[in-house]
């Protein structure tokens, strides 16, 4: 019994297989419906009237329910970016490519986004960008239906405009 | 015992039990009952000191998938906080242990998480052991039912026994609002039922469900400002035994029997008969019979009252059946019981339990009058 066995068992394997069917919830709903449309929707604060994006049912700061949902608009500025030089999971995109942090026009808070058709060395804090989207008749009501952001070539916004809605 | 502080539920609310919440995601579903108890305190979440909520990952579907729920707790400015992957029963016993530290006076206690949009029995197996256990296919009602066995063959309490407990929590549910199953069912029927694992039938095993549940504990000096009729905490106790389903004796529970005894002796009771209402979590017939025999009282005596909730049969939101237990102690002390209200409620023992076969056990024990003077 002190002796190790000769051949041993190294490991034991476990297939864990656990399905999940997750209720996008009446209000994501709306959001996710209205892509297919090129609508991007935010809930507004009922205390501060700031509009978060996509839409929540309380302010996270204010506590205040959020229940009037408002359209935002299509385009906004880069409040921050990285360049990513690493291949991510679930995600075919070539490298370098530029995440950024994108504030919609009307929105207080940022949506997360791939930024393209312009060199990653170019994109800047400030820079003004547009959603590229999914052909018509292509759109299926998902985050997939916005292919990427590209720069407008407006000017850019100026930082004091963008701080507060990082 | 040494003087501690007295701490008191001061509100309580929970979303009604339903099979399947179609329209909010569980911290939607959470939002609401926050803001309630809030309300009920008449203040703002800056009066909260303390925040710690009980949840699961598995029953989420993604890691760290507490920090949604993080949003509706009102965690802001910046609070301090702790989660358990536990029912949030023993997030409210951390709450008050840390209360007892005396630099925070309020805390609130969140429970919640969709049952229906996991397969729970698959994430229950998965909390055996990944070597013996799990890969038999183990799960909950298969646990449970060896400890059903292994029970009715000590006792010998019958396929009949369970029926009746089982007829007697689905009548009382009957009378609870956030009950998920309303209807009272005679013992016939339910003993009627098909197998699920025998002995264990259809209608002796609650569904699981969805909801959220939200508690606020505050401390003497700020509880009778936050309600009329706070419900003291005279007692708590916690007791964990061993993973291995084989090295303890499943036809009792140990951790059980030990937790109550703690508890009703930091209370200052000799017996749990000295209490008026038991809401016991247990989750199929036999573990309430087990429970009862641990904590000594008759299962078939009608004092002290069991389950006037109707109680886990009637709704079993994993991660929440627990903490119901405690809100519904405090629906019973405070006059908040509504129509399932026993008359003239003194005491109430609020038991929680976690893990198979009853592994964790933790014992409340709350009063109308401050334990401490």
């Amino acid at each position: 019994m002190s002796e190790p066995p000769k051949e041993p068992v190294k490991y034991v394997e476990a297939n864990v297989r656990l399905p999940y069917h997750y209720v996008a919830g009446d209000s994501r709903a709306r959001y996710l419906l209205a892509l297919k449309d090129k609508k991007i929707l935010g809930s507004k604060c009922s205390t501060t009237g700031k509009v978060f994006v996509p839409p929540l049912v309380a302010s996270p700061e204010s506590f205040a329910p959020c229940e009037e949902l408002v359209q935002v608009a299509d385009r906004g500025v880069v409040t921050t970016f990285c360049i990513v030089r690493i291949p991510v999971i679930g995600r075919n995109v070539e490298l370098p490519y530029v995440a950024a942090s994108v504030a919609l026009d009307g929105a207080d808070i940022s949506i997360f986004a791939l930024v393209q058709e312009c060199k990653p060395e170019d994109v800047r804090m400030g820079m003004r960008v547009e959603a590229v989207w999914k052909p018509d008749g292509e759109r299926q009501g998902d985050h997939e239906d916005i292919l990427y952001f590209r720069p407008t070539g407006e000017p850019d916004a100026p930082l004091a405009s963008f701080l507060n809605r990082l | 015992m040494s003087r501690l502080r007295n701490i008191a539920v001061v509100a309580f609310s929970q979303a009604p039990i339903v099979a399947r919440d179609e329209h909010r995601v569980a911290s939607e579903i959470l939002y609401p009952e926050v803001r309630s108890v809030l309300d009920q305190c008449d203040v703002e979440r800056a009066a909260i000191d303390y925040q710690v909520a009980g949840s699961a990952d598995y029953i989420d579907g993604r890691p760290f998938g507490f920090v949604t729920a993080l949003d509706v707790m009102g965690s802001w400015p910046a609070k301090q906080d702790l989660h358990l992957e536990m029912d949030a029963a023993f997030a409210a016993y951390y709450a008050w242990v840390r209360m007892q530290a005396g630099d925070c006076d309020t805390a609130l206690v969140c429970g919640y998480g969709k049952n229906s949009e996991g397969e729970p029995e698959r994430v229950l197996n998965l909390e055996l052991d990944p070597y013996y256990q799990a890969p038999l296919g183990l799960g909950p009602s298969a646990t449970a039912a060896l400890q059903a066995s292994a029970y009715m063959a000590r006792s010998g309490a019958t396929d009949r026994d369970l029926a009746e407990i089982a007829a007697r929590n689905r009548a009382a549910g009957a009378k609870n609002a956030c009950a998920q199953l309303r209807e009272a069912v005679p013992a016939a029927t339910l003993a009627a039922t098909p197998w699920v694992v025998e002995p264990l039938r259809r209608g002796y095993l609650p569904p699981y469900g969805d909801s959220a549940v939200c508690l606020v504990l505050a401390a003497e000096g700020k509880a009778e400002r936050m309600c009329d009729r706070p419900a003291w905490v005279h007692g708590v106790d916690q007791r964990i035994e061993m993973q291995t389903l084989g090295a303890r004796d499943v036809s009792r529970s140990a951790g059980a029997r030990l937790a109550a005894e703690r508890a009703l002796a930091m209370a200052g009771l000799a017996s749990a008969n000295e209490v008026d209402v038991i809401e016991l979590c247990a989750t199929n017939p036999a573990e309430e019979l087990i429970l009862c025999e641990a904590i000594g009282v008759d299962a078939a005596a009608a004092t002290p009252k069991k389950n006037p909730s109707g109680g886990p049969l009637c709704g079993h939101p994993l991660m929440m059946t627990g903490l119901i237990r405690l809100g519904e102690a405090f629906r019973q002390l405070s006059g908040r019981a509504g129509t399932h209200a026993v008359p003239n409620v003194r005491r109430v023992i609020a038991h929680a339990a976690q893990g198979h076969c009853l592994q964790q056990n933790l014992f409340f024990v709350l009063g109308s009058e401050r334990r401490w003077t």
